[in-house]
């Protein structure tokens, strides 16, 4: 009689799990699902019980008569109290029509400029797509500073003119200098180059097999087009959409500056006497973006994954521009980065040389001695020096330290994120039927739904009752978790791009996991990589809203900047946005010396 | 399991709300103490308790940094082998409040001491809330000429002045306060919700002292000035009795408040409003703005000093001048280093140097005299008033009733009428 021994089930279950394990990405998606769980489910619970607890000194408590304890006023009061049109629905309109201007001019600008530089013989695609980034590199305000600086007039904003009317003598209308149009643009130009790098990087790496054939077939190049190119770049597109309309609907200091009330600007107003109420300005934000998201699920669940990577070559063709198109419309381009790249810069140049904040003078009335080097090379502050008590910007230790600051942040910010960002991307793509990896890819996504704001009141009062407030450790923290989605977004959308043949052939042959991915994964998606380290890394540099509650004013460089803005102090201001752009052009080139690769070379620089 | 852990949380929580209440009542002993020791004294112990460590300030004025920096001297000079510091943060807008507040309910405290603006907030927050501890120095008390009373509690640092100012470079002149609200005119001011002291004057402008020297300035005006105004007077009327406000004469403040707010041009910060006044382009505009910002304003063939002039400085101006905010010193109830906290803001209310960091410009008064200098000449240059909106004519002209008519900032009265007037005023501001 034979005898058959039974496996005893929790050797089977111990069997399957090491099994299970055995995979590097199954372990990474548990891990990466625990962590981003609690560090976004976190401050999500703790801004809605902030909406029902009572604040002393807000209106909570002075029309319940609590002072401790949960009401359900600051909902009702925001709903259906007669503040409501003005603090709840024309905000939210206007955040909303903001948000769509936003995505539709970003989109626009940002798609076709990718499609002609990857996809058609434009002329000067070196120069051009080096100089449409600058925008992205700059802190979002600044545009919004700079369009204050060029259109503002006596005549119709009542402040003292700006370089147009001074110079032409003409005073733009009203909707023009502040508001929502001025808003859009800005927003619009300064996510342009973000819509340009995620759109140009699938238009790059795409094969053109599929559009060879259909032109072997005789369809019309508008057909190949909307019916192949098209389709293949919808996934980024979603992207795009996604990221510019959260990003934008969180953008506080654009409208503030340009006088857009929106959900932001509200609920920075509203802190003083209605905290709870702005707490649901940040829930309503989420809400928006939780919408937006399940629509953007809705929309590519029935979506074939496209392997457009695959061991075989690929060259992309490129579409004739025609002898005159090819140089009129790159002439074009340069038209138009000369507003968003140069004009800027040359002006935050000469704003360190004036007398007085926007005193022009030195045009306006021919006198070249009306420019000065005192915000340069004051080395004291004792005397008044027309510095408002603040040393030269080379001799500032405040503005040295705050830019320390900035760069510790922004290194740890993009190590995390870049690195979490991109093992989610991987290990996603690898189980991309797996329930969990959907929702790990959801979770990490998550972040950069909640505005900005509402995120950097999370950390802040975790900060607080933690002990950590205002160090760098809060700031890290904070952006390592907003910034996540840039790197698996860039990372899963090149990921699932990628043929699992290629791993396959190396699994085979028994190479080990982090060799597979030094060697084969990173080197041939190393574009999306580097843009999923380069992204978290330029938005931390340049980062306001997420920090301003997390820090003292001269922690980090941002908040500096925005002091010195604010207090109209442009020149140190200007100063500081040069420093920051000529750093991450600098970073730019050493990455493109050391690695061949750039923000921008991926997708058309080269 | 469950009554275990209900048993565990509740002596947790009933231990923190113990070891929170003796904390208050540590710090409450220790300012009792404090408050008779001279400042050899409390320098003395500040250096006992803070040697070697760090004291966490917040303000509102980056300046608080400076002072810190000379106090750290101070207490070198008196024991070299000192090596205290002081870091110093300025919050964004107003989140002072909220950071104060969270470091209070944290586990682990930072902040000592604080410099503080706002004094509706201050007192509906803060001072009700027993989370800011006041203390009264007894070199300060004994001073000459403090007002203990007036300046005392909370401990005032300064208070600060926005004076009207109008760019006469074209021939304007504003001779009376509603003036500045009359059609057409935009004067630049900072945005009522962006900084609330702004908000604070507007509220005590209903208060009974100053919405009779608004009726004054309404009858002064001309036939035709006071036709335009009446209407907008008694279709307020109503309002000042719904929103609860007793001054006989607030319907005139409320008047002008309304116009004011659907009329003011908004800008960032006082330091732009200034720069853009002083510039020739900016001719016939006015502004409410931070008297001191004109210091820093460098000749030009644009801009200069002489484009404005000081609206109450003027001969046959009448009414308001502008209004004065207070800079207040206060020790947090679970300051970690309350001596230093005691002795640091002993320093700046009676020592020269300690307030040399504001008292060096005009616009900016301590209630000690021994603390103050001199501004009443900073237009002069070399023996020539050659800047006379710089001439500073002092606080006591300031706040007189034939002097600046300034409005001061009283916390009480603001955090009493601040809710339902604060609401009136968001809603003319958000309908604008």
């Amino acid at each position: 009689m034979q005898n058959t021994i039974k496996p005893s089930g929790f050797k089977i279950f111990t069997n399957r799990v090491v099994t299970y394990f055995r995979k590097p990405q199954n372990a990474i998606l548990l891990v990466l699902g625990i962590l981003l769980t609690v560090s976004t489910v976190a401050p999500m619970i703790s801004i809605l019980k902030d909406s029902v607890s009572v604040h002393v000194g807000s209106v909570d408590s002075h029309y319940t008569g609590l002072t401790e304890g949960y009401t359900t006023y600051n909902w009702v009061d925001l709903f259906t109290g007669r503040m409501a049109k003005i603090n709840l629905w024309i905000p939210l309109w206007n955040s909303v029509l903001l948000s769509i201007f936003a995505c539709i001019g970003s989109i626009a600008y940002g798609g076709t400029f990718a499609y002609l530089v990857t996809r058609t013989n434009l002329k000067f695609k070196k120069y051009l797509s080096s100089i449409f980034i600058f925008p992205y590199i700059m802190p979002q305000w600044t545009l919004a500073v700079v369009w204050q600086n060029m259109f503002n007039s006596r005549a119709v904003t009542k402040t003292a003119d700006g370089l147009f009317a001074s110079v032409f003598g003409i005073a733009m209308p009203d909707w023009w200098c502040t508001g929502m149009f001025p808003s859009a643009v800005v927003l619009a130009l300064h996510y342009a180059p973000f819509a340009y790098i995620l759109i140009g990087g699938i238009f790059r790496n795409m094969d053109a097999n599929l559009e060879e054939a259909a032109t072997i077939l005789n369809t019309p190049r508008w057909k190949t087009f909307l019916r192949i190119t098209l389709p293949l770049v919808k996934p980024a597109i979603l992207s795009t959409i996604l990221l510019v309309f959260s990003s934008a609907m969180g953008s506080y200091p654009v409208p503030h500056y340009l006088k857009l009330t929106t959900l932001c600007t509200k609920y920075v107003e509203m802190g003083a006497k209605r905290a709870g109420q702005a707490s649901i300005l940040a829930i309503i934000m989420i809400f928006i973006g939780f919408i937006i998201f399940f629509i953007n699920q809705r929309t590519t669940s029935g979506r074939k994954s496209f392997t457009t990577v695959t061991g075989k070559s690929g060259q992309s063709s490129e579409v004739n521009l025609g002898k005159i198109g090819k140089y009129a419309i790159a002439i074009l381009f340069i038209l138009l980065t000369l507003f968003t790249g140069i004009v800027p810069i040359i002006t935050f140049a000469v704003e360190t040389f004036l007398p007085n904040p926007g005193d022009y003078s030195f045009l306006t009335k021919g006198i070249a001695g009306n420019m000065t080097t005192k915000w340069w090379l004051t080395a004291e502050n004792i005397t008044e020096s027309g510095l408002y008590g603040q040393m030269g910007l080379l001799y500032n230790s405040t503005i040295w330290n705050a830019f320390k600051g900035t760069l510790i942040v922004a290194f740890a910010c993009s190590f995390f994120a870049g690195t979490i960002g991109t093992l989610t991307g991987y290990s996603v793509s690898k189980n991309r039927h797996s329930k969990w990896a959907a929702y790990v890819n959801n979770m990490a996504f998550l972040p950069y739904l909640m505005p900005s704001l509402a995120v950097g009141v999370a950390f802040f009062i975790f900060g607080s009752s933690a002990g950590i407030f205002n160090t760098y450790f809060l700031l890290i923290l904070a952006g390592t978790i907003k910034y996540i989605p840039f790197a698996s977004r860039s990372s899963l959308n090149s990921m699932l791009q990628l043929s699992n043949e290629i791993e396959e052939a190396a699994v085979i042959q028994n190479i080990p996991w982090h060799k597979r991915m030094f060697n084969i994964i990173i080197p041939i998606q190393k574009s999306s990589i580097i843009s999923g380290y380069m992204l978290p890394f330029m938005t931390a540099i340049r980062e306001l809203t997420l920090f301003m509650l997390l820090c003292s004013q001269t922690k980090i460089i941002t908040t500096l900047l925005d002091y010195f803005d604010e207090m109209g102090l442009y020149a140190f201001s200007s100063g500081i946005n040069l420093i920051l752009i000529v750093f991450i052009l600098i970073c730019n080139m050493l990455l493109n010396k050391l690695t061949g690769a750039s923000l921008d070379k991926g997708i058309g620089g080269d | 399991m469950k009554k275990f852990l209900a048993i565990i949380l509740s002596l947790a929580m009933m231990l923190s709300l113990v070891s929170f209440t003796a904390f208050a009542e540590d710090i409450e002993s220790i300012i009792q103490q404090a408050e008779q020791m001279t400042n050899e004294e409390l320098y003395k112990k500040a250096i006992e308790e803070s040697n070697g460590q760090i004291l966490y300030g917040i303000g509102n004025s980056s300046r608080g940094k400076t002072a810190g920096a000379s106090f750290v001297e101070k207490l070198k000079s008196i024991d070299p082998n000192y090596t205290g510091t002081i870091e110093w943060s300025q919050p964004k807008n107003n989140s002072i409040f909220t950071t104060l507040n969270a470091d209070i309910k944290s586990a682990q405290h930072i902040y000592s001491m604080t410099l503080i603006q706002d004094g509706n907030q201050i007192q509906s927050k803060m001072v009700n809330t027993g989370n800011l501890l006041n203390f009264i120095p007894l070199d300060w008390k004994n001073a000459e000429g403090v007002d203990v009373e007036g300046a005392g509690n909370p401990l005032t640092l300064q208070t600060l002045n926005k004076v009207f100012m109008v760019n006469n470079t074209d021939g304007t002149a504003i001779n009376n306060a509603w003036e500045f609200v009359a059609e057409g005119s935009a004067p630049l001011f900072m945005g009522v919700n962006s900084e609330l002291v702004g908000k604070n004057f507007l509220y005590m402008l209903t208060h009974e002292k100053y919405a009779n020297y608004m009726k004054a300035a309404f009858d002064a005006l001309s036939d035709d000035q006071k036709a335009y105004f009446q209407p907008i007077v008694d279709e307020v009327s109503a309002d000042a009795d719904a929103l609860g406000l007793t001054a006989e004469n607030a319907a005139y403040s409320l008047a002008w408040i309304k116009l004011w707010c659907e009329q003011y041009t908004e800008d960032t910060d006082d330091g732009p409003i200034c720069a853009t006044l002083v510039s020739k382009s900016a001719a016939g505009q006015s502004g409410l703005l931070v008297y001191s910002k004109l210091r820093s304003i460098e000749e030009s063939a644009e801009s200069s000093v002489n484009n404005v002039v000081i609206s109450a400085y003027q001969d046959d101006y009448v009414g308001i001048g502008g209004y004065g905010y207070r800079h207040y010193l206060q020790v947090v109830k679970t300051a970690p280093l309350p001596w230093t906290a005691c002795a640091f803001i002993s320093y700046m209310v009676t020592e020269k140097e300690g307030f040399a960091a504001w008292g060096k410009d005009m616009g900016g008064y301590s209630p000690n005299p021994a603390v103050m200098q001199d501004h009443s000449q900073d237009g002069f240059v070399d023996g020539v008033d050659t800047f006379p909106a710089k001439n500073d004519r002092g606080y006591e002209w300031w706040v007189a009733e034939d002097g600046g008519q300034l409005v001061i900032e009283d916390p009480e009265y603001c955090s009493m009428v601040s809710f339902d007037l604060g609401d009136w005023i968001d809603m003319i501001v958000g309908n604008k």
